[in-house]
């Protein structure tokens, strides 16, 4: 036991005049946060709070056009332009100004659609009642029109946003000529049963089966909305404890070059005790590392206007991963440690070998958006099934039944490399 | 009963060319100062690796006061044993105190016991004023003083020296030999490798001369000069028994 402690101690003296190491485990990593949380606040609001432009020219004045103003204002997502400096919008006009990119989307409703929709509502309501024996005789066009709406998107939009807009449009179109058929068919109905009063309405309910957004996880709470602070915060909090191999292995190459390896082995008692100490030294800076990212995620960052850090609900679950990610990346700093002769290749190998397995891993960006191959290669990434473990439990109120697979991952991968380490170092003694 | 016998010491290191110890055999007497000497690369630091217990040899035997170097008896040996290495095995951010109380807690001493006997050497050692200054602030004089005193603090009773006056003044020289005339008087027996054959000649009782890992010659230093009219010293033993040829 004096062994360990005594170890912890020194490892504790020796960080604490280690200025660079200091700075390296506790101020980069918040500066890291801090800077990537807001470097990517806009691109996670693009889809969530960020409010876009749209130009509208409204070539119909009928009601398609009011039902797509309407539609897409009451989602809140959008600011409907129809007018500028007091002139209604041209369709060129619209088409510049997306082209050069000061609007994200023009939408422009051709003349006479709303009637062609009528059109096409009088056309079906005519055969329907044509086939139930009725004489009734709506008017139609001669010939169907063939009308589009036309969207125009900037040239740099992004294909999914492209996606959203298309599918929204469709729905309001589908929704007005819904609207529309239902609405002659009413008034077809109210004209055959003629004790009806005018006022009178058919209900008609189409939504037999609607749609609810329901908690996946345990708690009746809906998950967390993944935004900036929430995948930046613990990702980069993650790759800042893995950077704790630089100074594990700095320090462990300089005690072979100044000897002092070789005074600790020449001592009597288990040079494992030692190893133990400095694990546990290391974990826990680790530790402390993971809680300080998390408090500047929950207080620190709603300073800077982004949002507040969500923990989820079991925090001895966290703990336990974050532990586990202690525990891996302190044996990989000790395996580094022993595999390299002098400070500058250990340095060098350790620090970009965590920058590609954070890469892979989804530190950077999200696995899911990367090529099959590369999240077959990525799962594979320690700092992977760290996050993967954290978003579990904070964005989705996991416990420790969810994250014990990736708990257990991390906890082997340590124990192969501290073995791969005994190895080595048994070797080199003969 | 002999301090330390060896006896047909062999060692050849993965990927090496030649075999490093070559049947190595001497012995130094308890309770006195040894002098193991040799040219780069007679085998020297292999010796005192195995000694220690750092580095197995393929085949031979050692035994230290009476003890077999095997696994089953490394614990024992280590308890017994103080090491010098050449290098000085400190951490350079550490004070002296620091480094001096975790190399004790490693030896499992601790509290004011060990504080008071920390304080005592690095008093014996002209350190004192230097307690609390890391030791890369240190001469290298200082350095080596701070060396031995991490070997000494649970107070050997066979302490192993690797050149523990290299590159340093002739004040701590004179401190240091001074020392360890003193604790050999307490008791401890005293093997040392040097380059410096008059130093050698002054402290040891009984030298081994090795060279291209066998032993060369064992014996007293007076003896061995006196042996050889042409010698005037263990130098001019050592220059003829090893020859004028450079070394790697």
């Amino acid at each position: 036991m004096l062994r360990l402690l005594a170890t912890i101690r020194k490892e504790w003296q020796l960080l604490l005049r280690d200025k660079t190491g200091l700075t390296l485990l506790f101020v980069m990593p918040v500066v890291l946060i801090t800077v990537m949380a807001l470097i990517q606040d806009a691109p996670f609001k693009d889809y969530q709070d960020v409010k876009f432009d749209i130009l509208t020219v409204d070539n119909d004045h009928g009601r398609l056009g009011k039902y797509i103003r309407e539609g897409l204002a009451s989602g809140g997502q959008f600011n409907i332009i129809d007018t500028l400096e007091g002139q209604a919008v041209t369709e060129k006009q619209a088409r510049e100004l997306v082209n050069s990119g000061r609007y994200k989307i023009s939408i422009i409703v051709p003349t006479g659609s709303t009637a062609a929709i009528v059109s096409n509502a009088n056309r079906i309501v005519n055969e329907i009642t044509q086939r139930m024996g009725m004489s009734v005789s709506l008017p139609v066009k001669k010939e169907a029109d063939s009308l589009n709406v036309v969207i125009y998107f900037d040239p740099a939009a992004k294909k999914a946003f492209k996606g959203a807009i298309h599918q929204a449009l469709d729905n309001f179109l589908t929704q007005v000529e819904t609207d529309m058929l239902l609405d002659r068919i009413r008034q077809q109905l109210r004209n055959k049963d003629v004790q009806a009063q005018p006022a009178d309405t058919l209900p008609i309910r189409l939504q037999a089966v609607g749609l609810k957004e329901h908690a996946t996880g345990n708690s009746k709470q809906l998950d967390v909305v993944s935004n900036s602070v929430q995948h930046n915060v613990p990702a980069w909090s993650i790759f800042a404890m893995f950077f704790i191999v630089i100074p594990i292995a700095g320090n462990m190459i300089r005690e072979r070059e100044d000897g002092s390896l070789l005074r600790m082995k020449l001592i009597p008692g288990s040079y494992l005790l030692i190893l133990a100490g400095k694990m546990l030294f290391f974990v826990g800076i680790c530790l402390l590392q993971f809680y300080l990212m998390m408090l500047v995620g929950i207080y620190a960052m709603p300073l800077l206007d982004l949002p507040k850090l969500v923990m989820g609900h079991d925090q001895a679950a966290a703990l336990l991963v974050a532990s586990a990610i202690g525990l891996a990346a302190t044996a990989y700093g000790i395996l580094i440690g022993t595999l390299f002769k002098t400070p500058n290749q250990a340095l060098n190998f350790g620090a970009i070998s965590i920058v590609i397995l954070s890469a892979v891993g989804g530190i950077w960006i999200p696995l899911e958006v990367m090529p099959a191959n590369m999240q077959v290669i990525g799962r594979l990434s320690p700092l992977s099934w760290g996050l993967d473990a954290i978003n579990d439990i904070y964005l989705r109120n996991g416990d420790i039944g969810l994250v014990w697979k990736n708990v257990l991952r991390l906890v082997l991968t340590g124990g192969v490399m501290l073995a791969v380490a005994g190895f080595v170092e048994k070797r080199r003694m003969n | 009963m002999a301090s330390i016998a060896v006896k047909e010491l062999c060692k050849t290191y993965k990927g090496a060319a030649e075999a490093t110890l070559k049947g190595l055999t001497f012995t130094f007497p308890e309770g006195k100062i040894g002098g193991l000497l040799g040219p780069n690369g007679a085998g020297k630091t292999t010796t005192i690796s195995i000694l220690c217990g750092l580095v197995r040899a393929d085949s031979g035997e050692v035994m230290i006061h009476g003890l077999p170097q095997d696994a089953g008896h490394r614990e024992d040996i280590k308890k017994i044993i103080g090491i010098v290495p050449q290098q000085i095995a400190l951490y350079p951010q550490l004070s002296a105190v620091e480094n001096l109380t975790y190399f004790g807690n490693l030896y499992g001493l601790k509290g004011k016991a060990l504080f008071n006997r920390i304080m005592h050497y690095l008093e014996v050692f002209g350190l004192e004023k230097a307690a609390y200054k890391e030791i890369h602030k240190y001469s290298g004089g200082m350095k080596r003083r701070a060396n031995i005193i991490a070997a000494i603090l649970h107070e050997p009773d066979l302490l192993i020296l690797d050149e523990p006056t290299a590159g340093v003044d002739v004040q701590s020289r004179s401190m240091i030999l001074q020392f360890l005339r003193r604790y050999n008087e307490q008791g401890a027996s005293i093997l040392y490798t040097s380059h410096l054959l008059e130093e050698a000649q002054s402290l040891c009782d009984e030298v081994v001369i090795m060279d291209e890992g066998k032993m060369i010659l064992q014996g007293k230093p007076e003896q061995m000069i006196n042996e050889l009219p042409e010698c005037r010293n263990l130098e001019d033993v050592f220059l003829h028994y090893t020859g004028h040829a450079l070394r790697d």
